[in-house]
Order: C-alpha cells, then sequence, then structure tokens
C-alpha cells in the first residue's frame, strides 16, 4: 500500500494559487497575534509570579498554534488540486482527511464564483460545483482569479453540452 | 363555487391568475382553533392537574379559545388566500403570493420531480386537497398549492406530469390539456392502463411495526422506567419520564402507521404511485425518470421473517423541513416479503444485486466497524451501483448509473495506516447512500474509477424503461 490513490488520474493535478496560504495566514495571524501582545503585557507588568507564569504559558500555547496555522496553510494549499478530464472534473484535497471527487459534467447544475474582500486584493476565488448532491460538496478555494471566471464558463459550456437533466 | 374553481378552466386558462378554492381560508381557520385551545389545556394541564376554577369555566376558556382561533385563522387564511394566484402557461407553474412582501416562485416543468397530492383530514372533510410539487435544490423545494377540489387537483397534475414529461412522449387522444375532470372525478383509475405492482394491508403493517426492534426497544424501555419511577414512588416523575416515550412511540406510529395506512404502489406508463395514508391521505406521483434511487431496509427482526421495506430517492423529497415527514415520503412498500421487493428492484431498474460479484472491506478493518464489517459489500452489473450496509438495520443501496451525481473516495489518517479507504457514490438527499466503507485503499481508487466510467457510458445511452418481470 506504498502508491498513492489520490495520484492524478490523467494529466497532473492543476494546483490552486500559494496566495491562498498568505490569505489564510494574514486572517489567521493577527487573531493569534492580538491575544498573545495581550498575554505578553499582562506577564510583563504584573508583580503576582504566579500571572506571569501563566501569561508566558499563553504566549507559548499561542506561538505554537501559530506556528501550526502557518505550516497549515501551506500544506492544505498545496494539497489541492484540480484536473478537467473529458467527462468529469477531478479535485483533491485534504492533508489529514483526504478527498477524490469524480463530478461529471453532464451532473452540474451550476457553478458559482466567489470571493472576499481580501481574496479579491489576492487575486483568488473559490469555484463552487453543484449537483443535485449535497455531498458532492466540490469547492475548489484558491483558483487564480481569471482562472476561475474561465473554469466557471467552461464547465458551465460542458454543463450545458453534457447536460443529462436530474 | 367561484369560477375560478372550474375544473375545466384550470389547465387551459394560460396566463390568467388562478385563485385556490375559497375554502382554503375556513380550512386555515380550523387548523388554527384546534391547537389553540388544545395549547391552553396542555398549559394549563403541566402543573400536573387541573387549575382550581369553576367548571364551566374550564370548559368556557378553551372553547372560547377555540371559537376565537377560528376568526382569526379564517381571517388570515382569508388574506392569505386572497392574494395567492397561480398561473399555469406554457413553460411553467408560477404562484405568486404574499401581502406585503410579494413572492413570485416559477416553477419550469422540466424541473419538476414528482407531483404530489395529500388530503390532511381537516382539509378532506371539506373536500379539499393540498397539490405539492417538488423540485430538487434548497430546502424549500416544495411548491404547494393549498387547497383545491380534489377534482381539480387530479385535473392539474395530470396536465403538470403530462408536461414535465417533455415533448418526447406523444399526447394520447384521452389526456388532452383540455379534458374536464369529471372524466376522472371519483375514480383513482385514469384512461391509462395502471397496474398495482404492490399492496400493503393493514393487519401487515402493524405486525410490522410491532416486531420492528425500535418499537419493541422503546416500548419496554419506557416501560422499565415507568416501573421503577412508580416503585419509588415518584408520580410526577413518571409522568415526566413518559413524555419522551410518548413521543417516541407516537412518532414511529404516525409515520410508520398511520402515514402508511393501505398503501398501494402502483405504476402505468409514465411512472410510480404511492396512494397512503389512514388521516391524511396522499398520492404522491414519481415519474420513471426521476427515481434516483432505491434502498431495501431489512431491521433485523424482519431478516428473520423474510421481509423488507423499499424507499425511493427523489430530488426534493429529503428536504422534509425537519418533521420526519420524508420517512413516510419516501417509502415505496413500507413492508412486504423480499423475494417481492427484490422482484420490484429488478422491475422498476433492471438491477440485480443477488447476481453481483460482491466486494467487502478486509478484516483488518474491524477497528471502524467491529462485527459489522462482515455485513457491508459494494457490487455493480450493467446497470446500477449496489452498496449494502447495516446489521440492525441492513440497507441496500441501489443507484442507477446514469443517476450518479458524483464519485467520490477519502481517507482519513487511520485508515491511511491500515491501508484503508472509503468510497461513495452521491445521491440527492434521501434514504439512498451507497457507500463502501473501509475498502482497500487501491480497490475503492479502481471501484470510484470505474464507477464514473459507468456512469458515464450510462449517460450516453437512452435512459433504460422498466422490464417487464412476471
Amino acid at each position: 500500500m506504498s502508491t498513492d490513490i489520490f495520484r492524478p488520474v490523467g494529466e497532473d493535478w492543476v494546483p490552486v494559487s500559494a496566495s491562498l496560504a498568505t490569505g489564510r495566514r494574514l486572517v489567521a495571524m493577527p487573531m493569534l497575534a492580538l491575544p498573545a501582545v495581550a498575554a505578553a503585557v499582562v506577564g510583563a507588568t504584573t508583580s503576582s509570579t504566579a500571572v506571569r507564569v501563566a501569561a508566558t504559558a499563553g504566549v507559548v500555547v499561542l506561538l505554537v498554534v501559530a506556528a501550526v496555522a502557518w505550516t497549515w496553510a501551506g500544506r492544505n494549499q498545496r494539497s489541492w488540486g484540480y484536473a478537467e478530464a473529458e467527462d468529469d472534473l477531478l479535485v483533491t484535497s485534504g492533508v489529514l482527511f483526504k478527498r477524490l471527487v469524480a463530478v461529471p459534467y453532464g451532473r452540474m447544475q451550476f457553478v458559482d464564483v466567489s470571493a472576499g474582500p481580501l481574496a479579491r486584493r489576492l487575486g483568488y476565488a473559490t469555484v463552487t460545483l453543484h449537483t443535485a448532491s449535497t455531498e458532492t460538496a466540490a469547492d475548489v478555494p484558491g483558483v487564480p482569479t481569471e482562472e476561475a471566471r474561465r473554469l466557471r464558463n467552461r464547465l458551465t459550456e460542458l454543463g450545458e453540452s453534457h447536460g443529462a437533466g436530474l | 363555487m367561484a369560477p375560478d374553481s372550474e375544473p375545466d378552466a384550470a389547465p387551459l386558462a394560460d396566463a390568467v391568475g388562478l385563485r385556490t378554492h375559497p375554502l382554503t381560508a375556513v380550512t386555515t381557520g380550523l387548523l388554527f382553533s384546534l391547537p389553540a385551545a388544545a395549547t391552553l389545556v396542555l398549559s394549563s394541564l403541566q402543573n400536573g392537574r387541573l387549575p382550581d376554577l369553576p367548571w364551566w369555566l374550564l370548559l368556557l376558556v378553551p372553547v372560547l379559545l377555540a371559537v376565537g382561533g377560528f376568526v382569526v385563522g379564517t381571517a388570515v387564511g382569508f388574506v392569505s388566500w386572497y392574494v395567492t394566484t397561480y398561473v399555469i402557461d406554457g413553460e411553467e407553474v408560477r404562484v405568486d403570493s404574499g401581502l406585503l412582501f410579494r413572492s413570485s416562485r416559477r416553477v419550469p416543468y422540466e424541473r419538476l420531480q414528482s407531483v404530489d397530492i395529500a388530503e390532511p383530514l381537516l382539509a378532506r372533510l371539506v373536500g379539499l386537497c393540498e397539490l405539492r410539487l417538488e423540485t430538487a435544490g434548497g430546502s424549500d423545494s416544495r411548491t404547494s398549492l393549498k387547497y383545491l377540489r380534489l377534482a381539480d387537483a387530479r385535473a392539474l397534475r395530470r396536465v403538470l406530469l403530462e408536461r414535465a414529461d417533455g415533448p418526447g412522449v406523444e399526447a394520447e387522444p384521452g389526456s388532452q390539456l383540455g379534458e374536464t375532470a369529471s372524466d376522472t372525478a371519483g375514480s383513482t383509475v385514469p384512461a391509462r392502463e395502471r397496474r398495482v405492482i404492490s399492496h400493503v394491508t393493514p393487519a401487515r403493517l402493524l405486525l410490522g411495526t410491532l416486531v420492528s426492534l425500535d418499537l419493541a426497544a422503546s416500548l419496554v424501555l419506557g416501560v422499565a422506567v415507568l416501573a421503577v419511577l412508580v416503585a419509588v414512588d415518584a408520580p410526577f416523575a413518571a409522568f415526566g419520564a413518559a413524555i419522551p416515550f410518548a413521543t417516541v412511540l407516537l412518532n414511529i406510529v404516525s409515520h410508520r402507521v398511520a402515514a402508511q395506512w393501505d398503501s398501494t404502489l402502483t405504476e402505468d406508463r409514465r411512472g410510480l404511485r404511492i396512494e397512503r395514508g389512514l388521516f391524511t391521505r396522499t398520492t404522491q406521483t414519481v415519474p420513471w425518470e426521476r427515481i434516483q434511487g432505491l434502498a431495501v431496509e431489512e431491521p433485523v427482526v424482519w431478516r428473520r421473517l423474510g421481509w423488507a421495506r423499499l424507499k425511493v430517492d427523489v430530488a426534493g423529497y429529503g428536504n422534509d423541513a425537519g418533521d420526519g415527514s420524508g420517512e413516510s415520503t419516501s417509502t415505496l412498500v413500507p413492508v412486504a416479503d423480499r423475494e417481492r421487493i427484490g422482484q420490484i428492484v429488478r422491475h422498476v431498474l433492471d438491477v440485480r444485486p443477488e447476481e453481483m460479484e460482491r466486494t467487502g472491506p478486509p478484516p483488518r478493518s474491524w477497528p471502524f466497524a467491529p462485527f459489522v464489517w462482515r455485513s457491508r459489500w459494494v457490487g455493480a452489473d450493467a446497470v446500477g451501483f449496489v452498496g449494502v450496509e447495516g446489521w440492525f438495520q441492513r440497507r441496500s443501496n441501489v443507484v442507477p448509473h446514469h443517476k450518479t451525481q458524483s464519485v467520490e473516495v477519502r481517507q482519513g489518517p487511520l485508515q491511511r495506516r491500515l491501508g484503508l479507504a472509503t468510497l461513495e457514490v452521491h445521491t440527492p438527499d434521501g434514504p439512498v447512500d451507497a457507500d463502501g466503507r473501509h475498502l482497500l485503499a487501491e480497490t475503492a481508487r479502481a471501484i470510484a474509477l470505474e464507477q464514473v466510467e459507468r456512469a458515464r457510458r450510462a449517460r450516453s445511452r437512452a435512459h433504460p424503461a422498466p422490464v417487464e418481470t412476471s
């Protein structure tokens, strides 16, 4: 069982934008930095030893969490990949919990492209494929904006030509 | 009768807004009045006994409340009836409603998944029924017209199903759009031939429910808890403990017995029809093409008796607004012999699970499902994919290849250590869930890719029609 069962089916996986990791770090780091700074200030100004120990421990924990979040953002971003096969869109993702989903073009009900303010700034968007099944859950985050638009148009087009109703 | 509700006007009057039956308001009023009174009685009872008041006051207050509820309900119902209109035209059904916030919903015919007629007890008393249009998608995918005369609803259903079928089907002489409802009124059998596939007698249904373990378990547990509480002399606690058990029992009885009473499954050229219900009579019509999958359920005691239950996946049926009605809606046959259910599966989808080569999880998958792993397997033939799982309640899920929505392979950290992976064949929300859990990793990938290929081939072929069986 040494081979990777999430290897590409045909062509190589198309990776998603590295900016996805940057974006996620930009969201996570301030959220962790603020309490860390607060704890550091409390630890530096307090006269009680117990509080200082607790504050130090808090800072250390937050730093560890930040380091984990930093690497997770990178690994998760690298784990995403998609491939446009002849009749299906293939999507793979996940580091610990991996998945590979194949969505036939003819089964797509509609395709969404969404991007928040930060994502727009960094130039990527989330492409979501909807089928009649909620289990499909095929959203590809971090697709470069231009590519996301192309992908949506392409998928919509393919969906229409392969369309098999419900 | 208002001219609006003339049966022959309904199908023909394109682009003219029609209203539902005027008695709708009165029915809404009745629906308001009874719960209003019942809520008051129950809330005063919650202290354990009736409040200390003269008897006439005890009687008068609920009656007044019921009357008040009726008046308010009728007023509300009248306004909502007045502002709601529907239009049936060449491409879609449109329902406009709302007083302050107007809403307009369009249902294109090709999106119709099923057309159901429900006759709730109260509406039935005044000869009315509700027409439900199921479409795929979101939680409010159901559009309902409340309330119509039964004959009107049937005529409308016929028109809708005909248009939903698309231009591929030639119009029959006896089923033209302008046909008046009088031809079909009073008879459930339309001009076309309708064949009975299965009919479940009330006795069989009751027996089946009694021997299903969840009912027995909740009965035994409930009685045991009550006995202990009464033994330690805590009647109030017993009363409190009885409520959840009573709720569970009521739920089982209402969904498995009352909702499935006198359940009859019939078919015609267009599709399946289920007629069922003791208080609320429901008729569901599902075109052949809208069947997304079938699930055969065998609770452990039923397996001994050789009995089974048949459920169906139809896009839209899975969204039951959390009231559990999806369970009764998606039941095709509440109980029958296993062989008979097998024949129906073969007839409807032409899939033969018993002849398939089975792929099961390897023994080393036992940490995920001790003992139960043995009963799991997946298989496929030319027409469909089958996934079987469960011991307490075995469920065989059958998905026709051309209805495969997507295919997935998943692997968690522990599965990776053991070299396993889970395969899923996705269908719309509903009872059917064709998964192969904890298969050998490479096998799971191989089956997934094969399934993608099978689905592709099946889509490019013409959709299979039901086959003749004896």
